[in-house]
C-alpha cells in the first residue's frame, strides 16, 4: 500500500525571517505488536511509521524517530525560520522500509 | 557435521525454546513486539548525567483527562535561546505505563527558530507524559505531567 502523507505550512502570510510552523499528517498505522485480532485471535505484527525527516533546501531541519507510542496517523507540528523561497521536502520511512516524499513550497511575502 | 553433534545441537536449540517461552514467542524479528520500559528508556537517555527541573522552561498543553487515550495531543514550547551554539538539539516524547513508552524523537537545529513540538501520543491507562529537552552542550531539562485517560487506547 502506498504511503499517504501530507505537508502543509500553518501559516498564510509570512515574511523572511518568520517563524512559521510546518504540520505533517501521515495516514498509518502504529501497531504495536501487543494487540489482537479479536475475532482470529493472531497477533497483529509490529507495524509503524518509523523516520520522518524535512529538509529545507537541501539542509535537513528536522529528524523524526517515531515509535508505537505514537498515535495512529500521527501528526506532527514543528517551528520553521524562513529564510528564503524554497522547498520543503519531508521523507517518510516506515518500518517495512517503505518510503514516500512530500513537498511544499514557501513563498514568504516580499 | 556428524550425524550426533547436529542431533546434540538440536536438541539444545529445542531446549532453549522450550524453556524460554518469551524468547521463543517474541523471538527477534523486526515486526514483534518490544517491550520498552520507560526507566529503561528514561536512563539510556540521560546516559548517567542527572537531569534539571524543566518545568520554568518548558510550558506544556496537555489536556487533564482527554476523552479518547488513542489519540492525545500533546504540545510543548520550550523558552530557550536558539543560536548557532546554544539550542535545543532533541525533545523526546515518553510516557510511563504503556507497555512500550517510546513516543517520540524530534532533533531540532538552530534553523528551526524556536524549540517547539505537537504530536499525538497513544495511552493505554492513567499515566504521565515524560518530555525530555537536550541542549547541544549536554544539559538535559525534564518535565512532565499526570493525564488521566478513561478509555484506554490499547497501548
Amino acid at each position: 500500500m502506498e504511503l499517504r502523507g501530507v505537508v502543509k505550512i500553518l501559516e498564510q502570510n509570512y515574511k523572511v525571517g518568520d517563524i512559521v510552523k510546518a504540520k505533517i499528517i501521515v495516514i498509518h498505522k502504529m501497531d504495536t505488536g501487543f494487540t489482537k485480532d479479536k475475532e482470529s485471535g493472531k497477533q497483529f505484527p509490529r507495524f509503524y511509521m518509523k523516520e520522518i525527516t524535512a529538509t529545507y533546501n537541501g539542509q535537513v531541519v528536522a529528524h523524526f524517530d517515531l515509535d508505537v507510542a505514537t498515535s495512529q496517523n500521527p501528526v506532527i507540528q514543528f517551528p520553521l525560520k524562513v529564510t528564503g523561497p524554497g522547498e520543503l521536502v519531508v521523507d517518510f520511512v516506515n518500518s517495512e522500509n517503505e518510503k514516500a516524499q512530500k513537498k511544499v513550497k514557501l513563498s514568504p511575502d516580499a | 557435521m556428524e550425524r550426533r553433534t547436529f542431533m546434540k545441537g538440536t536438541f539444545a536449540l529445542a531446549t532453549i525454546g522450550l524453556l524460554n517461552p518469551v524468547l521463543f514467542r517474541h523471538g527477534l524479528a523486526a515486526e514483534d513486539a518490544i517491550e520498552m520500559p520507560y526507566k529503561e528508556l528514561l536512563d539510556e537517555y540521560l546516559g548517567g548525567k542527572k537531569s534539571e527541573d524543566g518545568s520554568t522552561i518548558m510550558s506544556l498543553n496537555i489536556p487533564d483527562a482527554p476523552e479518547n487515550g488513542a489519540v492525545v495531543p500533546v504540545e510543548v514550547t520550550i523558552n530557550y535561546p536558539m543560536t548557532a551554539d546554544n539550542y535545543i538539539a532533541n525533545i523526546t516524547v515518553l510516557t510511563t505505563k504503556n507497555k512500550a513508552n517510546k513516543a517520540l524523537s524530534f532533533d531540532l537545529t538552530p534553523a528551526n527558530g524556536m524549540a517547539y513540538l505537537y504530536v499525538n501520543v497513544k495511552m493505554g491507562q492513567t499515566q504521565d507524559v515524560v518530555i525530555l529537552a537536550k541542549t547541544n552542550k549536554g544539559k538535559i531539562f525534564q518535565t512532565s505531567k499526570n493525564v488521566r485517560v478513561a478509555l484506554g487506547g490499547c497501548g
